[in-house]
């Protein structure tokens, strides 16, 4: 025997939706006003890149109405100077890249799975360096690459860009090993894993979203970097494309504002590209690793 | 194939002793389970086997090598964990073929191992893809899959079956029974599940608190525990026992449990005479407690009458819990016998089967 409603109580309440669509409003409202106040520089470096210096700055958000000055792009892109030093750009950028990836992986998987005494306390002591940016310790930066002869030189950037992100991805990727259950680590020993082999051919695929993450952060900031490219590579010839495109702001001044907004939009793009193809595995990388734990 | 030897075995973690002077000789070939509740130091048993924990003091043997300083990989095991420990980012073949592969094995040979392997376990259709695509059923023949292909000398099994549910346990049980039954190797499996035990072990090594209790067949484990531990641990609902003392009634014995006086059994009497006055626990499985009216013909019954507290239909049996003057006890008995919650009943104790323990050493007597 099954039993069925025989017969509704007589006063049933049912709440409208009202409430609801009008925090959603809210909601939605707010997001796109933090969306806006984010996307705006982005939006004005192309509309300035894609019009007239005049037109510009008559009226700095405004569709093109003279077509589009494709010329300050090309101007920009025939300038052998500017593939030097996007040559140059790109050389520090997967070098430090790869370094950091190498260097953070490495101790994070020391701090995550190998005991040994003194283990929380040497930890702290690299995640110190998270409290430090390294505008503050600029100086003795440039006084340490002038002693190892590094002035000048692509390792003079990498080194301080590789030093300054380990603390941050050693920490996201100690969480990550950390929540690798153990069993998995000891299945492989009795396969035939080595402590090294079972790092790479065990952690390191498996942490492939933070690996990424990590990877991608550190490329984009390299990418970007000004201040120690500015500070350590003083020979033209070793110039990055943020140097180049102070050079290009100083040779034209304000003179010229759609062929500098053209500049950086050129120079936004690789890291944009960058971070949209990888970005499902930077905020799973980001986020994943501890609440897995 | 190999004999594997527990000599002397010792596990210390700082003061605390996890394993204590095991000693066991495993037979080639055989399936042996350690049995025991938890923290009685049966998986670190296998662990250390496994080459997973150091041996703090002993001797590990198997086949002709000592092998204490012999890294995992090297001891010619293969492993099933509780939890399958199967690699998320691999697809089922790679997870069965890699052990292979770091043997640097022909890709021929990994391929025909791999594929009669997973036909033999019925997850041929299943190669490609990943741990996180299958069911707990499925994960545990990769695990099992995984160990095969390598050909161990030695099975190890912790708790392979415990994250399964239930209907899926019983049918990993007879498979894994039927694998050792194919492969004719040695295999050691720990559980905490004395079911699991008694079905599919050859023999059986009990441990509570990091002492080996007992290693026996796991009729002898039932029909002769050699304590009380064992006797309590081995069998569902365990064993009733009852604080007793044995006195002398002219030629006979007379067990006093408090609630009644039961003549032991006339062969067992001169085995027991030596403890008379001395206190003993009075052992007696549930199975060998009937309902009066349909108590077995062939049985040295003694009746005792007691209230009914509990009933448990379970089909075949009732299961029914009584009690008298705080003495509780358990008994299985016939479905059709008419027991009632809160009336008196009559109970048969079957002495043919009765066991009797040192009450201050648990020994059996």
């Amino acid at each position: 025997m099954t039993t069925t409603v025989s017969s509704l109580p007589p006063n049933i309440r049912e709440e409208t939706a009202y409430g609801r669509y009008v925090l959603n409003g809210f909601r939605y409202g707010f997001l796109f006003i933090v969306t806006f106040i984010m996307l705006a520089p982005v939006l004005l470096a192309f509309l300035g890149a894609i019009r007239t210096s005049s037109e510009f700055q008559a009226r700095p958000f405004d569709i093109p109405r003279r077509g589009i000055q494709w010329h300050n792009f090309t101007e920009i892109l025939e300038d052998s100077n500017f593939w030097l030093m996007f040559k140059n750009s790109l050389y520090i950028t997967i070098g430090a890249t790869v370094l950091t990836v190498l260097v953070s992986s490495l101790l994070g998987y020391i701090f995550a799975r190998v005991e040994f005494r003194g283990r929380g306390l040497l930890f702290n002591v690299v995640t110190l360096g998270l409290l430090f940016p390294f505008v503050i310790a600029i100086l003795p930066i440039f006084i340490q690459i002038r002693k190892l002869g590094l002035l000048n030189s692509y390792w003079g950037v990498i080194l301080p860009l590789v030093a300054f992100s380990i603390p941050g991805s050693t920490l996201i990727l100690r969480g990550f090993f950390r929540a690798i259950p153990y069993e998995l680590e000891e299945a492989a020993y009795i396969d035939g894993c080595t402590v090294f082999g079972f790092f790479y051919r065990i952690l390191l695929p498996m942490a492939r979203p933070a690996v990424t993450a990590i990877a991608v952060l550190q490329a984009i900031a390299a990418w970007n970097d000004y201040f120690l490219a500015l500070l350590i590579l003083t020979d033209e010839s070793k110039w990055t494309l943020p140097l180049g495109l102070m050079q290009f702001q100083g040779q034209y001044g304000t003179t010229n504002w759609s062929g500098i907004m053209a500049y950086v939009t050129i120079l936004m793009i690789p890291a944009i590209l960058f971070y949209m193809v990888t970005e499902r595995y930077i905020v799973t990388g980001l986020t994943g690793g501890e609440l897995k734990g | 194939m190999a004999k594997v030897i527990y000599d002397h075995v010792y596990k210390r973690w700082g003061d605390v002793v996890a394993v204590r002077d095991l000693n066991i000789e495993i037979d080639d070939n055989e399936f042996l389970v350690f049995v025991g509740p938890s923290g009685c130091g049966k998986s670190t048993s296998l662990r250390m086997l496994a080459g997973l924990e150091e041996v703090s003091e002993g001797r590990i043997i198997i086949g002709d090598r000592v092998v204490n300083n012999v890294a995992p990989k090297d001891r010619d095991i293969a492993m099933v964990f509780q939890s399958y420990a199967l690699y998320p980012h691999m697809t089922v073949y790679d997870n069965m073929a890699f052990a292979l592969r770091l043997r640097k094995t022909p890709k021929q040979v990994i391929d025909q191992k791999v594929r009669e392997a997973a036909k033999s376990l019925g997850i041929e259709q299943l190669l490609d893809r990943r741990p996180r695509q299958l069911s707990g059923g499925q994960r545990q023949r990769v695990a099992v899959g995984r160990a095969i292909v390598r050909d161990p000398a030695v099975f190890l099994m912790d708790e392979p079956l415990s994250n399964l549910d239930a209907k899926l346990r019983v049918e990993a049980r007879t498979f894994i029974s039927k694998l050792h039954q194919r492969l004719q190797t040695t295999f050691i499996y720990v559980t905490h599940d004395q079911v699991e035990a008694m079905t599919m072990g050859t023999r059986i090594a009990v441990l509570n608190a990091g002492m080996l209790q007992q290693v026996d067949t796991p009729t002898n484990l039932y029909m002769h525990p050699a304590n009380q531990f064992v006797a309590g641990f081995i069998g569902s609902p365990s064993m009733n026992f009852f604080d007793a003392a044995l006195i002398e009634d002219g030629d006979q014995l007379l067990v006093d449990i408090g609630i009644a006086q039961l003549p032991v059994p006339s062969d067992r009497v001169e085995r027991y005479r030596p403890h008379v006055g001395q206190k003993v626990t009075f052992g007696l499985r549930p199975e060998n407690i009937h309902y009066h009216a349909y108590q077995p013909a062939d049985i040295i019954g003694a009746p005792v009458e007691a209230e009914v507290d509990i009933i448990e239909l379970m089909g075949n049996e009732k299961v029914v819990y009584l009690k008298r003057d705080n003495v509780e006890y358990i008994a299985r008995v016939d479905p059709r016998s008419d027991v009632h919650v809160g009336l008196s009943t009559q109970t048969v104790f079957d002495l043919s089967n009765m066991h009797l323990f040192d009450a201050k050493t648990g020994q059996t007597l």
